[in-house]
């Protein structure tokens, strides 16, 4: 059927012997040589026509069009810049901006595990725990006989895949000689074989690795880039982990950074039973790590269903035997007591993160879709009116013989030239974006846009270039060839009906820039006050930082630390030093209940018998800051020998000494092994955030319980707190080179971590809030500037008539308060149910809070007024000699 | 210059009417682009006027569709040109269009004499 195509010569050489046959024919005829060449050439027109319309025979018009239509558009857009700049950037940072926000949202909610087949995994989650456990999470952790028995049954599930941190935060390291921190975690032999990851270099683990407790190591493929710059030679190579050697078999494949959602696990070891790699980096316990503690709940567990089993199944067939487990150590279930239930959730994502960012980021993303729409309803505004200003060439084009599909074609062209370059830009804008916004919400995990954000960013930008498209076309056609014949360019464009759609859309705006204004102003007072809510301590001047030291035993532990404390107090500029178990304000904190006077206290119904606990050093409530309300701190005469002492804070003391003092009682651990004699009251403070509320809470000295492990050191120093660090690492460091100073901050920076996600989406609803004012403002002006031009003859009459500058401004002002107050009027509703929606994110403001409501008004109101003065002025400008001779 | 001369009385083409007559005229068998036309204007009694441009690419046309195939050669008088003959689609393409044209001219004939013989 594919004949070769025919040359445009060989039609040429055609012709050529046409002439010569026809010439030859007329000589036949009697005319002389010259004539009968000449009169053939004549009789068939003209050769070089037939010749071209050949070459143009099956050529693709199409495309011809398309280059056409692109320079036209190109040509056209070209004469004003200012609409096409305007149009361009506005599509570029609402479009950007959602793209960014999606990007985000992607990562954290929608991406799935990066795991094979991820529909038959499921994490086990169970509804509550056996009284007398200690968990990491009530529902989502279980203890290692647990896991060991879930294990080694196969009908539910096929593997059992556990898996937990070293560390709260990072772990010691050691590669080479330098000391550094990464994250780590202990993992089940079936962790990559159950997950279903590759390992393109070296192997996973094998459950005789687990069963050996191996010193084997794989690490991620982003650990590989960053420290080991991709040397394929890392493979066989000792990584010191708390000081134990592992060595790196395996390099996990790209794209798989743990199960963590928004963190990157840097490398993964098998399960251990060493106490030094103990599960979180806990000190040992009485003697137990996480394997030997059965009320210990740390390990995260996810099955694979076996197959043919779905998810109710596996939980049914495995209930009878978790209930067994879950009080292995425990004895029987108390009477009354529920026992726990398994049950068996879609391991489609990550786990916990949803929670945290979920709402928030659902709720930006509802904000940058509002100003997306405000960046749309714009561009259409400002194409609407310059093609409306368009109407006569449009007219001219029909009444010249363009066709509609022409016109609807060209409208297309040069919408899509818009969106693409608004769409270039925007993809620039959303690249920095989002890095900022990761960085701000440390989120450590690859945030490089898929396909999924691709296909998001496209599919608005098509839709965009439609609406563009498509919404002046009714225009262009309505023109008609007709109306090229009128003369009076302004009496032929004042059709009420497109004036009311540009009405509506601004009245639109009005009313998204009032619920924009209302979330960012209720975000934003939500920030003011956790940023000046008294922390309870003077938190100027003191910096933090954590360290683990390699201990065999408890003295040895004790003496590191004594012996730790006694130097940094001797560096110069250090005012005090102490030390803890738990890092203030680090979200973190051990939560039990504990014996008062030898026995559980008697609690009202209802109320909580939890109290938080931590383990602090000498000088702890002085060096912080917080107030001493009765008897005593901490003090280095406090000893494993001397008798053991405890402070409580205000709450404790109310709910638990109601109309006693509580100085000199005792209060002990839960089980009552440890007791400890109240030496102090210190006054409620913040403990593990900013936005908490105070709880009991006791403090036991570092130097008198049985245990000791990683500690985090406080320092108050005069002026700099980071300055001290280099001195402090060389201290460290003197005394073990194998130890970094984990995660040093100053201890401000510690707590404004806790409210890092409200300030984030506090400042990003902020952005968009002025991004949407600036968006308003401009389309207001477009759309007044545009429709004060084209009343200029009308305004013109009216001044000639009599009417005076005053009446003319207070014409064109009354129009965009009228549209003001009518969009104000339909956002206050929609901003109470985003308030409403808000309500969990905020802090110390109702959602109804009248002075946010107030001020947003107020600046729609302002956008509204400077956004109409230059128009106004314009028009009142008007001279009206000189506005109807242009008639 | 009896081409020349009558030129007034002469009537373009209508559309698509000049693929049927090449057809026809190459059921008598193969002949060259200026032959065509001159055939045309003959048996016309120089009434239908070829614009020759034209016929070149309708030829073309032809050929693309299959309806004519093609090939160089020599003319009477040892010149070289294109030899056009009709194949076996373009005979049924014009028993197809020619029945179609005679509907066509009898439906005219019926409306623009009506007085003319009916039956």
């Amino acid at each position: 059927m594919f004949k070769r195509k025919r040359p445009a010569q060989d039609f040429a050489d055609e012709i050529r012997s046409h002439l010569e046959l026809e010439a030859d024919e007329l000589r036949d005829d009697g005319l002389s040589p010259d004539q009968a060449t000449r009169l053939a050439r004549v009789q068939f027109g003209s050769v070089s026509g037939a010749n071209e319309r050949f070459y143009l025979r099956g050529r693709i018009q199409i495309l011809d069009s398309i280059v056409r239509d692109l320079r036209y558009a190109l040509r056209s857009l070209a004469h004003s810049p200012a609409f096409a700049l305007t149009a361009i950037l506005t599509l570029a940072l609402g479009i950007g901006a959602n793209t960014a926000v999606f990007s985000v949202m992607n990562a954290v909610l929608l991406r799935s595990l990066p795991v094979a087949d991820p529909t038959r995994l499921a994490y086990l989650r169970t509804s509550n725990v056996p009284n007398g456990t200690g968990t990491i999470s009530s529902h989502e952790t279980f203890s290692y006989p647990i896991y060991q028995t879930l294990r080694d049954q196969h009908s539910g599930f096929s593997d059992v895949i556990a898996y937990v941190p070293l560390s709260i935060s990072k772990v010691a390291v050691r590669y080479g000689s330098q000391p550094e921190e990464a994250e780590g975690e202990m993992v089940s032999g079936t962790f990559f074989s159950g997950l279903g990851i590759k390992l393109p270099h070296g192997r996973g683990f094998t459950e005789q690795d687990e069963k050996d407790h191996a010193p084997v190591a794989v690490i991620s493929y982003n650990y590989w880039t960053r420290r080991f710059a991709r040397n394929p030679d890392v493979l066989g190579t000792t990584l010191y982990v708390n000081g134990i050697g592992v060595t790196i078999v395996g390099i996990s494949a790209q794209g798989f950074e743990g199960l963590e959602a928004g963190g990157s696990t840097d490398f993964w070891i098998p399960l251990q039973n060493r106490p030094e790699l103990n599960a979180y980096g806990n000190p040992v316990e009485e003697g137990k790590i996480y394997i030997t503690n059965p009320t210990w709940w740390c390990l995260r567990l996810i099955g694979r269903l076996a197959p043919g089993v779905n998810k109710q199944q596996a939980a049914a067939a495995l209930n009878p035997l978790f209930q067994r487990a879950a009080y292995i150590g425990l004895g029987s279930p108390a009477a009354g007591e529920k026992p726990p239930t398994l049950s068996l959730e879609e391991a489609k994502g990550f786990p916990g993160f949803s929670e945290e960012y979920g709402r928030p980021l659902r709720m930006l993303m509802a904000m940058v879709g509002f100003v997306l729409l405000i960046a749309l309803t714009n561009v259409v505004m400002l194409l609407m009116a310059r093609n409306t200003s368009r109407q006569r060439e449009f007219s001219m084009r029909l009444a010249l013989g363009a066709g509609r599909r022409d016109l609807l074609r060209q409208l297309l062209t040069e919408s899509f030239l818009l969106v693409a370059a608004g769409g270039a830009l925007a993809w620039a804008f959303a690249q920095m974006a989002t890095r900022s916004l990761a960085s701000w919400a440390q989120i450590e995990s690859s945030l490089a846009p898929d396909r999924t954000v691709l296909a998001f960013a496209l599919g608005i930008l098509v839709v965009a270039a439609l609406i563009f498209g498509l919404a002046p076309l009714r225009i262009a056609l309505a023109a008609g060839p007709a109306l090229s014949l009128k003369t009076s360019a302004p009496t032929s464009n004042t059709a009420a009906g497109k004036s009311r759609a540009a009405r509506i859309m601004v009245a639109l705006q009005m009313t998204l820039c009032v619920v924009l204004l209302v979330g960012a102003g209720l975000l934003i007072r939500t920030l003011r006050n956790l940023e000046n809510t008294p922390l309870g301590l003077r938190v100027d001047g003191l910096v933090v930082f954590g360290v683990n030291p390699h201990v065999t035993s408890v003295p040895q532990g004790k003496a590191f630390y004594r012996d730790l404390i006694g130097k940094l107090r001797e560096l110069p500029g250090v005012e005090s030093v102490t030390v803890m178990a738990w890092r203030i304000g680090s979200w973190s904190s051990n939560n039990s209940g504990m014996t008062v006077d030898g026995r559980l206290p008697d609690v009202p119904n209802g109320s909580s018998r939890t109290v938080r606990s931590n383990v602090a050093g000498p000088g702890f409530f002085t060096t912080l800051g917080v107030p001493v309300l009765a008897g005593r701190d901490f003090a280095d005469s406090d000893t494993e020998t001397s008798p053991h002492v405890g402070i409580i804070n205000e709450q404790f003391a109310k709910r638990f000494f109601a109309n006693t003092n509580p100085i000199g009682h005792m209060i002990g651990t839960e089980f009552g092994q440890y007791q400890m004699t109240i030496i102090g009251v210190v006054k409620d403070h913040k403990y593990r955030s900013i936005d908490e509320e105070p709880i009991p809470m006791a403090w036991y000295e570092y130097a008198q319980i049985p245990i000791i492990g990683k500690m985090d050191v406080e320092l108050r120093v005069h002026g700099d707190p980071l300055a001290i660090l280099p001195s402090a690492r060389k201290v460290v460091q003197q005394m073990d080179p194998n130890l970094p100073l984990i995660k040093p901050m100053t201890q401000r920076a510690q707590y404004d971590l806790t409210i890092s996600s409200q300030t984030l989406f506090a400042r990003l609803a902020g952005c968009f809030g002025l991004l949407a004012v600036v968006l308003v403002a401009t389309g207001l002006y477009g759309t007044l500037a545009y429709r004060v031009s084209r009343r200029t003859a009308e305004i013109g009459v009216r001044m000639a008539m009599g009417a005076g500058r005053g009446q003319v401004v207070w014409m064109i002002l009354r129009d965009s308060l009228v549209l003001t107050l009518i969009g104000v009027l339909a956002g206050i509703p929609l901003a109470f149910a985003i308030g409403r929606a808000l309500s969990s994110s905020l802090y110390g403001v109702e959602p109804l809070d009248a002075l946010t409501y107030a001020i947003a008004i107020a600046g729609v109101t302002l956008v509204a007024f400077v956004a109409s003065a230059a128009p106004a002025s314009r028009a009142a400008s008007i001279d009206p000699l000189k506005a109807l001779r242009t008639e | 210059m009896p081409t020349q001369d009558s030129s007034e009385d002469r009537i373009a083409l209508l559309q698509g009417t000049l693929d049927l007559l090449i057809l026809k005229i190459l059921l008598l068998g193969p002949c060259h682009g200026q032959g065509v036309a001159r055939s045309i204007q003959r048996q016309s009694e120089e009434v239908l006027f070829v614009d020759h441009g034209s016929l070149y690419l309708a030829l073309q046309r032809l050929e693309d569709k299959n309806l004519i195939q093609a090939k160089w050669g020599l003319s009477e008088n040892n010149r070289k040109a294109r030899f056009y003959s009709i194949t076996a689609k373009g005979r049924a393409e014009l028993q197809d269009k020619t029945s179609q044209w005679k509907r066509l001219t009898r439906a005219m004939g019926l409306i623009l004499e009506p007085q003319g013989e009916e039956g």
